[in-house]
């Protein structure tokens, strides 16, 4: 099992190197075969999904605002990108299909909007 | 370059033992005729200031020196002499340093040395580069650098994630064979103590060692070796420091024996260049103040202000450290009073800090086992995207305190984190797996156990007036020191079980010789460390794996204690914070990759 979990490391690894994320998200699928052959992986394998997952999302954005400042930041960073840019439903979605806590999107939504000084939205949340 | 570390004061001759080292440096660099330039391993140059002032290196043909990277060295020296750790990284670096200038038809001279010793997977790679025939290769063996007239270190970072995430334990056969060494000056130390797995590993080495080659038969001046493996308390790291010297060196970070700061800090006009100042035991002032609690720093300098002057009259009670500052400078007095209040004072904007406050009080309920909803604070931690050294280090602590978090709360936790810090995460979570500072409950909680034997929580101490060691974190004793303490006190084999519950094995023996004069290891007897003309027995601490500032202050504190029947030296892998500790185990080479 640990083998295995080293050479997911490798894998991953050399996954996220490369710029391109279609390749990236073939090996992170490969990466969540080997973790669910093994109960005790259970949350690697879930973790690894929503890593695809994400990756697709952030490509998708990309292409929709034509920004590359997307890929390689984290979920939370994501929210809060989509906020500053103040395309709420964006980050409305990623909160829902990421099962985000409230706390934390609110957190995040108040970082995000004091960062691009929006103060009448802020006043209004 | 800074000032070297004072070390007369020493219990044993530790100046003697860096003129050695300084001598084996020479001869090194004489090993290469005529000018040469000196390229260093950049985790090197700060360890060697401590042994070196660039002048000798001067007198020694050293024309320039260079920290080793992957541009090609220009200069006209026909020799190059490379100083280094033994990483094959660093050895794919040398080698293309040569087939550059191979190319480029440049006759040059190569001397790699390696400290303290050369690999067989360093000289693989040369071999393999095809370059080997080009460089001669010879060893420095420095390991145990002195950085004070108590404290020695190795100065080998990674060794805590080596010993417990990759299970390399090789950084122990250099623990071993500078114990060796230091022995082979010091003499046999007939007493040797340990706890935790990294500590039977070398004591065992050590014992090969001896009968390799054997010691030199001379008195021994150290009576007692304990050897502590940082695995067996990771709680003490974990927590914030709050001695002066622990304190400095959280919040702006010592390293080999000095910090930088901005010139403003220091009261002078603002410049991009920070000033380095040199902090260890030669400076008066800070061997006074270094062990104390941060919360006294303040009152005794301004103690000292009063009494400096005869005209204090004027000096009103109770103020701030910001304004003794100005009256500091007012009165032009030592510049180690104006050093010490300006850095004291640059502390108290942390210290001040709500955050750090409540993060104090977290710790303390984590540390009594209140259940106080710590982990609602690390989620908004999580949540306000904190640093995350900073937050793995409260979670860790709660892991350890509790025995392991409960399955939900350690599945949501950990997604938080990958949600919020990137996913690639998910292996610094599993190097903490690994190294047992996280993990999910399963039914056992040793910790209040020990925490009741040790008396690690201690209410109602006087800080300004300390009577235990529980003064450096303000209520908690660390848990490393109190072993020591029951260690010399006999107490081992009495708490058995207790000891049982902490990881790795533990075990008391003789270092003595056989009727043939075959050095021999026995199943520690009676041991009485007492001497018999009243002197007071000296003691060497190793610290497998790091050793914060504040448990040295401990060690400290206990040898300064009136009745005090040892005196302590302190040895190890590494000077460590809780923070720095877990920054080798937060793995984020490919990052680094990408913004390359």
């Amino acid at each position: 099992v640990l083998v295995k979990e080293s050479y997911q490391a490798a894998l991953e690894r050399s996954g996220r190197g490369s710029a391109l994320t279609t390749p990236r998200i073939k090996i992170l699928e490969q990466a969540i075969e080997l973790y669910s052959q093994n109960k005790e992986y259970a949350f690697h394998a879930k973790m690894a999904d929503e890593a695809a997952k994400l990756l697709k999302a952030q490509q998708e954005l990309e292409i929709s605002t034509r920004q590359d400042v997307f890929v390689d930041s984290s979920v939370s960073d994501s929210i809060r990108t989509c906020i500053a840019m103040g395309n709420h439903k964006a980050a409305q979605k990623l909160r829902v299909d990421f099962k985000v806590p409230d706390k934390r999107f609110y957190w995040l939504k108040i970082k995000a909007l004091a960062h691009a000084r929006d103060w009448d939205a802020l006043d209004k949340f | 370059m800074a000032q070297l570390p004072n070390l007369d004061n020493a219990s044993i001759n530790l100046g003697a033992y860096r003129d050695h080292a300084r001598k084996e440096l020479v001869d090194a660099l004489d090993s290469m005729r005529g000018k040469k330039v000196l390229v260093l391993d950049p985790k090197l140059s700060g360890p060697l200031a401590l042994i070196v002032q660039i002048a000798l290196l001067k007198e020694h043909g050293v024309e320039n020196l260079y920290h080793l990277t992957p541009e090609p060295i220009h200069t006209d020296c026909k020799n190059v002499m490379y100083l280094v750790r033994p990483r094959p990284g660093l050895m794919k670096l040398i080698a293309g340093h040569v087939r550059h200038d191979n190319r480029e038809k440049l006759q040059r001279q190569y001397a790699v040395y390696f400290m303290p010793r050369k690999t067989i997977a360093c000289e693989k790679v040369l071999e393999d580069a095809g370059i080997f025939a080009d460089v001669t290769l010879g060893e420095f063996p420095l390991d145990l650098l002195p950085f004070d007239e108590d404290v020695l270190s190795l100065e080998l970072d990674a060794a805590y994630k080596e010993l417990l995430v990759d299970g390399d334990r090789s950084c122990l056969y250099d623990v071993a064979k500078a114990l060796w060494r230091l022995q082979a000056v010091f003499g046999t130390i007939p007493n040797v103590k340990g706890k935790g797995r990294a500590a039977s590993h070398v004591a065992d080495l050590m014992a090969r060692m001896r009968r390799e080659q054997p010691l030199p038969q001379i008195p021994p001046e150290i009576d007692t070796m304990v050897l502590i493996d940082r695995q067996v308390d990771m709680i003490t790291p974990m927590c914030s420091q709050l001695t002066y010297e622990g304190l400095l060196d959280e919040f702006i970070h010592i390293s080999n024996g000095s910090v930088e700061v901005d010139p403003t800090v220091m009261g002078q006009a603002a410049n991009p260049k920070k000033i380095k100042i040199p902090l260890n035991s030669t400076d008066k002032l800070y061997r006074e103040l270094r062990d104390l609690n941060f919360g006294v720093v303040g009152n005794i300098l301004r103690q000292k202000a009063t009494a400096m002057r005869e005209d204090y009259k004027d000096l009103p009670q109770n103020q701030s450290v910001s304004q003794l500052k100005d009256f500091v400078k007012r009165l032009n007095i030592l510049p180690e009073m104006t050093r010490h209040t300006n850095l004291a004072q640059h502390l108290t904007t942390f210290t001040t800090n709500p955050a750090f406050l409540s993060r104090l009080n977290i710790e303390q309920s984590m540390l009594e086992v209140r259940p106080e909803a710590p982990s609602e604070y690390i989620e908004e931690m999580i949540d306000k995207q904190e640093p995350l050294p900073s937050v793995l280090r409260l979670l860790c602590l709660l892991s350890l305190t509790c025995g392991g978090l409960p399955r939900k709360q350690f599945d949501f936790l950990r997604r938080e984190i990958l949600q919020s810090y990137g996913f690639e995460y998910t292996f610094t979570l599993n190097n903490l797996e690994k190294a047992g500072l996280l993990r999910r409950q399963d039914g056992r909680n040793t910790y209040p156990a020990v925490r009741r034997a040790l008396k690690l929580v201690v209410e109602g101490q006087d800080d300004s007036n300390p009577t235990d060691i529980s003064y450096t974190f303000s209520g908690y004793a660390p848990l490393s020191i109190r072993l020591i303490q029951q260690a010399l006190q006999d107490r081992w084999k009495s708490m058995d079980e207790l000891l049982r519950s902490l990881p790795g094995p533990h075990f008391e023996k003789t270092q003595a010789l056989d009727a043939d004069g075959t050095p021999v290891e026995h199943e520690a007897q009676s041991i009485s460390v007492d001497r018999p003309d009243g002197q007071r027995s000296l003691v060497l601490v190793v610290f497998l794996g790091g050793v914060t500032s504040a448990e040295i202050s401990a060690l400290r504190f206990l040898s300064g204690q009136e009745n005090s029947k040892h005196e302590f030296l302190a040895a190890t892998t590494k000077l460590v914070t809780g923070t720095s500790l877990l920054q080798t185990l937060i793995d984020d080479d490919w990052r680094l990759r990408n913004n390359k």
